[in-house]
């Protein structure tokens, strides 16, 4: 072991990094911008989710438990009748609604028992635990004194308690996993097609731009088809993910997300000479979308400054719909489907024209 | 156009940037010949076979190439194009190299044919990757070949090639040219220059001269190919 010839690896390793900027600005800046996304995203300055509050017992207990609700940090509540909550609950202008029930202050004060109904719209965990939490909190508050039993009476809409964390995030996951692997492997190969010359004898023979375009899109299709059926059946039938929608609806959204990532790849590529510096585009490309696209956490709870930015990603859109249809059961008679599946099929088409038109340009 | 000429350049010019890679060159290969692109490495040579292509558009000057204006993709399916390094997909078998580039260029007809004559037959079935560099280079040429284009664009075809190999390649391109081809092979290597039919020697994207390589020396009062490449070029520098 000579230190000599070891430090002459290390010294040509660090110059050639020196040259290499893409590298260095990824491995310096990347980590500084997720780790402020994650700080954004989980420590707030987020979005407190609506809450509807309905108050039907005039009596004094209801009515300070009723303000402390509209003092907590951890919703917003907007105080309305029972039937207003119940349309905005379907409508999914709130998460859920409290009521406190008529007899609410007197049985506190006889059976010293606070029964209030919590109705949840059931397809964020996260939004559902604020909610509860709120409710459990401002009770607290105002009965601390004289310590009633605590007996909510919770109903779900969608899902609820019996949904474990891999039925909400499973939804979310398919999507990603679908587009994230296609969006490497097409990447990687048609910047080889290009690094090892093939690409330049490609363009001397009568194949149109178009036609190798479509001829990768259709080569990977097949595959990704095949992944997709591969992914849905297992998180079906292995994994028992729950799904109370169409599996037809969510192999849809994932043919979709797998189109545009082909695409998305052929179109990246082009920025990219060598394999490695394709791979540089993953924490790019998928990590931002994968933090903001609603997997982790409801799109609903960002800062409003972050939604605007994930209501661009188009994997917000695919992951949305894939789990409205599998959490909720929705389908396409469900307007908030059909607008992501016009969406996923518009970056689709984006994509497609991106991804030909880079490759005409390829002429000096 | 003279009916005769597969190829014929007039006047052409590109710059790429502040570099001339084409300043103003011009001409004409007949059908039949094996023409040889001689100069040295940023000469202009892999930019002209480019514009022959159709992959290079002139900043101003014609190309013309088998009667057509390029860029013309029309006329591609009777290219045949070997690039410098040996573009195959190492992943496939020589005969699936061969047949892809066959399918696309829309005659299938030629595959077995092409093999045979680079002797690659018996070697068909294996995958490109475990193949030595010179078996390499064979299959590329077969890839150029097998859709028996009225035009061969070879850019540094022996570069990494053996000397056996390189006579066999040498040979392979005169039978093409019998057969009624333009062969156009580029090469910075002079001995090579010799098994042309006709040379053109190029600089900083100038035709400096052009004629057999016995004619070249001769007109340059050297002792041989080489000399007379620097003769010719030093005559035509501006310093």
């Amino acid at each position: 072991m000579s230190p000599g010839r070891a430090l002459a690896v290390t010294r040509r390793l660090l110059a050639q990094f020196k040259r290499d900027r893409r590298t260095l600005a990824i491995l310096f800046a990347v980590p500084l911008i997720v780790l402020g996304l994650l700080d954004l995203l989980i420590r707030g300055g987020g979005e407190a989710p609506h809450v509807g509050l309905v108050v039907l017992d005039r009596g004094a207990l209801a009515q300070q438990v009723a303000n402390a609700l509209r003092t907590s940090p951890l919703v917003r509540v907007k105080t309305e009748s029972a039937d207003a909550a119940r349309q905005d609950l379907d409508s999914g202008s709130v998460v859920g609604y409290v009521v406190l029930p008529e007899n609410f202050t007197a049985e506190a004060l006889t059976r010293r028992q606070v029964a209030p109904e919590v109705h949840l719209e059931g397809s964020q965990p996260s939004e559902s635990t604020a909610t509860l939490a709120a409710v459990q909190r401002a009770i607290g508050q105002v009965a601390a004194t004289f310590a009633p039993r605590y007996t909510p009476a919770v109903t779900y809409l969608h899902g609820g308690p019996n949904l474990d964390t891999l039925d909400y995030f499973g939804a979310g996951y398919i999507g990603l996993a679908v587009f994230f692997l296609v969006f490497v492997v097409t990447a990687v190969s048609f910047l080889r097609e290009r690094t090892q010359g093939t690409l330049e004898r490609l363009m001397a023979t009568p194949l149109r731009r178009a036609e190798i375009a479509v001829g990768y899109m259709l080569a990977f299709m097949v595959l990704a088809t095949a992944q997709s059926i591969e992914i849905l059946l297992y998180s079906l039938y292995v994994l028992h993910v729950h799904s109370a929608g169409n599996a037809g609806l969510v192999f849809l959204f994932e043919v979709l997300m797998a189109l545009a990532a082909v695409n998305l790849g052929i179109f990246l590529s082009m920025f990219a000479r060598t394999e490695f510096q394709a791979v540089q585009f993953i924490p790019l490309v998928v990590v931002p979308q994968l933090l903001l696209s609603g997997i982790l956490v409801p799109v609903s709870g960002e800062p409003g400054w972050m939604q605007y930015l994930s209501n661009v990603l188009p994997l917000t859109y695919g992951v949305d719909g894939v789990r409205d249809v599998m959490v909720k059961g929705a389908g396409l008679e469900s307007g908030k489907v059909v607008l992501d599946l016009t969406v996923v099929v518009a970056f689709c088409v984006l994509m497609i024209l991106a991804a030909a038109l880079t490759l005409r340009r390829r002429i000096d | 156009m003279n009916g005769a000429n597969a190829v014929e350049v007039e006047e052409v010019r590109k710059r790429f940037g502040t570099i001339n890679a084409l300043d103003g060159i011009t001409l004409a290969i007949p059908a039949g010949e094996v023409y040889g692109l001689l100069g040295p490495n940023g000469a202009g040579k892999t930019t002209l076979i480019r514009s022959l292509i159709g992959l290079v558009r002139p900043d101003s000057g014609t190309v013309r190439v088998l009667g057509h204006e390029m860029p013309d993709v029309a006329v591609l399916n009777r290219i045949g194009y070997m690039t410098q390094s040996a573009a195959v997909y190492p992943e496939l078998s020589v005969e699936e190299n061969v047949l892809f580039f066959a399918r696309v260029n829309g005659d299938v007809g030629g595959v077995e044919k092409t093999l045979r004559t680079l002797q690659l037959w018996d070697r068909r079935k294996d995958v490109v990757a475990t193949l030595s560099g010179g078996t390499r280079g064979r299959v590329s040429l077969a890839c150029a070949l097998v859709h028996s284009p009225a035009l061969l664009l070879l850019d540094e075809p022996t570069v990494g090639i053996d000397p056996q190999l390189r006579v066999q390649f040498w040979e392979h391109f005169h039978k093409l040219a019998d057969e009624g081809a333009a062969v156009i092979v580029t090469s910075h290597v002079m001995d090579e220059a010799e098994r042309c039919d006709r040379l053109g020697l190029v600089a900083r994207g100038r035709l400096l001269a052009e004629g057999t390589a016995a004619q070249l020396t001769k007109r340059a009062r050297a002792r041989n190919l080489e000399a007379a490449f620097l003769r010719l070029a030093a005559a035509e520098s501006p310093e």
